[in-house]
């Protein structure tokens, strides 16, 4: 069975491309979230075996909603999804709990080593 | 800080690490178990010099620090185990183990380590200079990676292993990816130190390698597969750089110098403070596994108190039912009878509290053994069963001495040397086993070896030389062989070799074992070896015992030695050779009269009144024994009385009844079965 993803990210256009490089390489896109809000309620109704997280979303940001996901299970795999220049915030969200990080612009092959070793 | 307070637990966690640390060295020196005996040592060494530190014993932490030094070099793969190396790490162990002791004692100035100081240092450095001729295991010269590249940045002071790890040229964040590594280091053991500093490589303020220093049982292995998997790594390499060794020695091996200035040596150079101590405390508290353990010392004299307590309650609360019962009072009954239960659950609770598994004393043995055997030059296979079986705490304490006699007498005097071992076909090694297992109420310990068992003809000609057996006689049975051996002050062995035989012999097990209560048993075979069988009560204070009458005197006859009873029908009694017998289904017993043991004339003949027979056991011989009338069973609390030290007792104690009158309590195994 195909790992279950859970894609977090405001721009259509990350979202689309990263579930693109998922797909691909065979990961089941379960769930996709335009804030932090959203992401935490469908990381508990979907409970994925990873999540993709942007750190700036409205409403609720990145590193809030890694920090929600890991109170609520402390397992969660959550891989951050960084731009250049954001070293203090990726660092802040590895201390809430993510597990790695990936710098945009995305090489599919960079995301995907990032998602094994977090699945790892 | 005033660490008073904390001596007895300090003493406490450090005997149980000093036992794993013995443990360990003797799985490290049969060499199974891979990289796990080290790093458990490791880790119990630098659980005791953190504490020691804490507690301003400085010798104690000295020791440790350098045992510890040593077994880094041996993770780092700078110091190859050998027969020196183990022998320095037992002595190590030992004195380690004398040190804390001492120091607890306030006597840590009685100690002289320091000759073994300087032997743990010399070792270290001697086998620290890279050797051409040995590759094997020999840290390869590293100052730079496998890739070839150099390493740029100075390796970083502070304890523990030097980790240095290169990231990817084209590596995104690359400060963050360091802080990843680092973290992934952090779920191995503590990083005492990085260079450049943590926040200088989060900054990215660094080329693209960068180094640790980190304190962890981990293997070698485990660290360099963990931090490449942290992703972006391409060369990990654990282990001082060849060309800043006598450098690094120098910041890790700190040449600590008087003993009582070592302790602010200690804080600057590496050691644990007390704060790191605090941390990794409270590391160890959030860990739910530890967590679920919840534990509070208490001193064993509080559960001496207890247990005489409960003991003398549970005779009050004999006397308190044999009141009840001739009033006839039904609400009266019915309160005894609440309690009554409520005294039998309270019993049973602080029982079990001074119950310790067997493993807390036996776990000593297999080092033990090792040096006795080694000092003999002999080979033995030493195997422990039933560890976990448990005993009262004042019980175990006392079977130890014992124990120890037994596998020295077997190692000693019982198992060959290697040449006549293989000239009698049997393998080299010999086999000693200690098991402990658990029978109904009692505990039955048992040393077995396969040696060449005990000389029959030797215990004669002595015998025969103290006028014990007539001159004329040219063997023993088993049961007198045992009967002889057990006296006090017989011994055959015929020099003193500091392993056994220092004129105690196996007479002293059997009184100790008597003086709990408990019995032995001896079966030896020529060339097949011989097995000593204890079985003990579960604890000192208080047994449940068969009540029975002769006479007006009520005696008490322990259950952990009774098996059944049975009335004395003419159709069961026979007289074979002179002496009476029981015929008890297919066996037959001999029988014993309590009246005659304790000296009271024979009764008339009542053919009224049929006579009962206690049928007893000592490990595996049995015997009927003969009362005039049984009373019924009963929880006795045992008090000690001085006759039991005469050797010619049937008794092992006395106790208090319910109506208040004493009863004396018979010794089973001194049964002229």
């Amino acid at each position: 069975m195909s790992h279950t993803v859970l894609i977090c990210d405001d721009a259509i256009f990350m979202r689309t491309m990263v579930g693109d490089i998922l797909t691909q390489a065979g990961f089941e896109i379960v769930g996709e979230a335009e804030t932090g809000l959203q992401a935490v309620e469908k990381y508990k109704l979907l409970r994925p075996d990873l999540v993709t997280m942007d750190i700036v979303m409205p409403d609720m940001g990145g590193i809030d909603a890694v920090r929600e996901i890991t109170k609520f299970d402390p397992q969660a795999r959550v891989l951050m999804c960084s731009a250049m220049g954001q070293q203090a915030l990726v660092v802040e969200a590895i201390q809430a709990g993510a597990k790695d990080f990936v710098v945009k612009p995305f090489q599919p092959s960079r995301v995907l080593e990032a998602v094994q070793r977090v699945l790892g | 800080m005033d660490t008073s307070q904390y001596a007895e637990l300090f003493l406490t966690e450090s005997r149980e690490h000093v036992s794993s640390i013995n443990h360990w060295l003797l799985e490290l020196e049969r060499g199974t178990g891979g990289d796990e005996p080290v790093s458990a040592v490791f880790r119990a060494v630098h659980t005791i010099k953190g504490m020691s530190a804490t507690m301003g014993y400085a010798l104690v932490a000295e020791l440790s620090h350098e045992i510890e030094s040593m077994l880094d070099r041996v993770r780092a793969g700078s110091l190859v185990i050998d027969a020196n190396v183990m022998d320095l790490l037992f002595r190590g162990a030992d004195v380690l183990e004398r040190a804390i002791e001492a120091a607890v004692a306030g006597k840590e100035r009685d100690i002289s380590a320091d000759e073994l100081l300087a032997a743990l240092r010399t070792a270290a450095l001697v086998k620290q200079a890279p050797r051409a001729s040995a590759p094997l295991l020999v840290a390869t010269p590293a100052t730079t990676s496998a890739d070839g590249e150099a390493w740029t940045v100075a390796a970083p002071i502070g304890a523990g292993l030097l980790v240095r790890i290169r990231l990817a040229k084209e590596t995104p964040l690359r400060g963050v990816r360091a802080f990843l590594v680092v973290q992934a280091a952090k779920r191995l053991g503590e990083v005492t130190a990085t260079e450049p500093t943590l926040s200088a490589l989060q900054g990215d303020d660094f080329a693209h390698d960068f180094a640790l220093r980190l304190v962890t049982s981990a293997p070698i292995a485990e660290i360099e597969g963990l931090l490449k998997g942290a992703g972006d790594v391409v060369a990990v390499h654990v282990g001082e750089d060849a060309s800043s060794l006598g450098n690094s020695s120098a910041i890790a091996l700190p040449q600590l110098g008087a003993a009582n200035s070592a302790d602010a040596a200690m804080r600057t150079s590496g050691f644990l403070t007390a704060a790191e101590v605090g941390k990794a405390e409270q590391q160890a508290a959030d860990d739910p596994a530890l967590r679920q353990q919840r534990h509070v010392r208490i001193d064993l004299r509080r559960l001496d108190a207890l247990m005489n307590l409960i003991g003398e309650l549970v005779i009050a609360r004999g006397r308190l039912q044999s009141i009840a019962g001739t009033l006839g009072d039904a609400p009266l009954q019915e309160t005894m009878t609440l309690a009554s239960r409520l005294i039998g659950d309270l019993r049973d609770e602080i029982m079990s509290s001074r119950m310790v598994p067997v493993w807390q004393v036996f776990d000593r043995f297999p080092r033990l053994v090792r040096d006795a055997a080694r000092s003999l030059g002999k080979q033995v296979d030493f195997t422990i069963e039933g560890k976990e079986i448990e005993l009262d705490r004042s019980m175990l304490d006392e079977i130890g001495e014992p124990i120890v006699h037994l596998l020295r007498n077997a190692v000693d005097h019982g198992i060959e040397g290697p040449e006549a071992r293989a000239a009698t076909g049997k393998p080299a090694a010999g086999r000693l086993r200690l098991s402990a297992l658990r029978d109904r109420s009692a505990v039955v310990i048992r040393v077995s070896d396969d040696g060449k068992g005990i000389d029959r003809q030797r215990v004669l000609t002595k015998a025969k030389a103290s006028g014990l057996v007539d001159a004329t006689r040219t063997d023993l049975t088993d049961e007198e062989l045992v009967r002889l051996i057990s006296r006090s002050g017989f011994s055959t062995a015929d020099a003193v070799t500091g392993i056994s035989g220092r004129g105690v012999g196996v007479d002293a097990v059997f009184s100790r074992v008597r003086s709990l209560g408990g019995a032995v048993d001896i079966k030896t075979s020529p060339g097949q070896g011989t097995t000593v069988t204890m079985r003990l009560p579960l604890t000192l204070a208080i047994l449940r015992a068969l009540l029975a009458q002769v006479d007006d005197e009520i005696y008490a006859i322990p259950l952990t030695h009774v098996s059944e009873t049975v009335e004395l029908h003419a159709d069961v009694q026979r007289t074979l050779k002179g002496r009476e017998v029981l015929l008890l289904r297919d066996d037959v017993l001999p029988l014993l009269r309590l009246r005659t043991l304790v000296g009271l004339p024979p009764q008339p003949v009542d053919s009224e009144r049929l006579e009962q027979v206690v049928i007893v056991e000592v490990a595996d011989r049995r015997a009927g024994l003969v009362v005039d009338d049984l009373i019924g069973q009963q929880e006795i609390v045992v008090k000690q009385y001085d006759a039991v030290r005469d050797a010619a007792s049937v008794f092992s104690g006395a106790t208090i009844l319910g109506d208040g009158n004493p009863a004396l309590i018979l010794d089973v195994s001194s049964l002229p079965t």
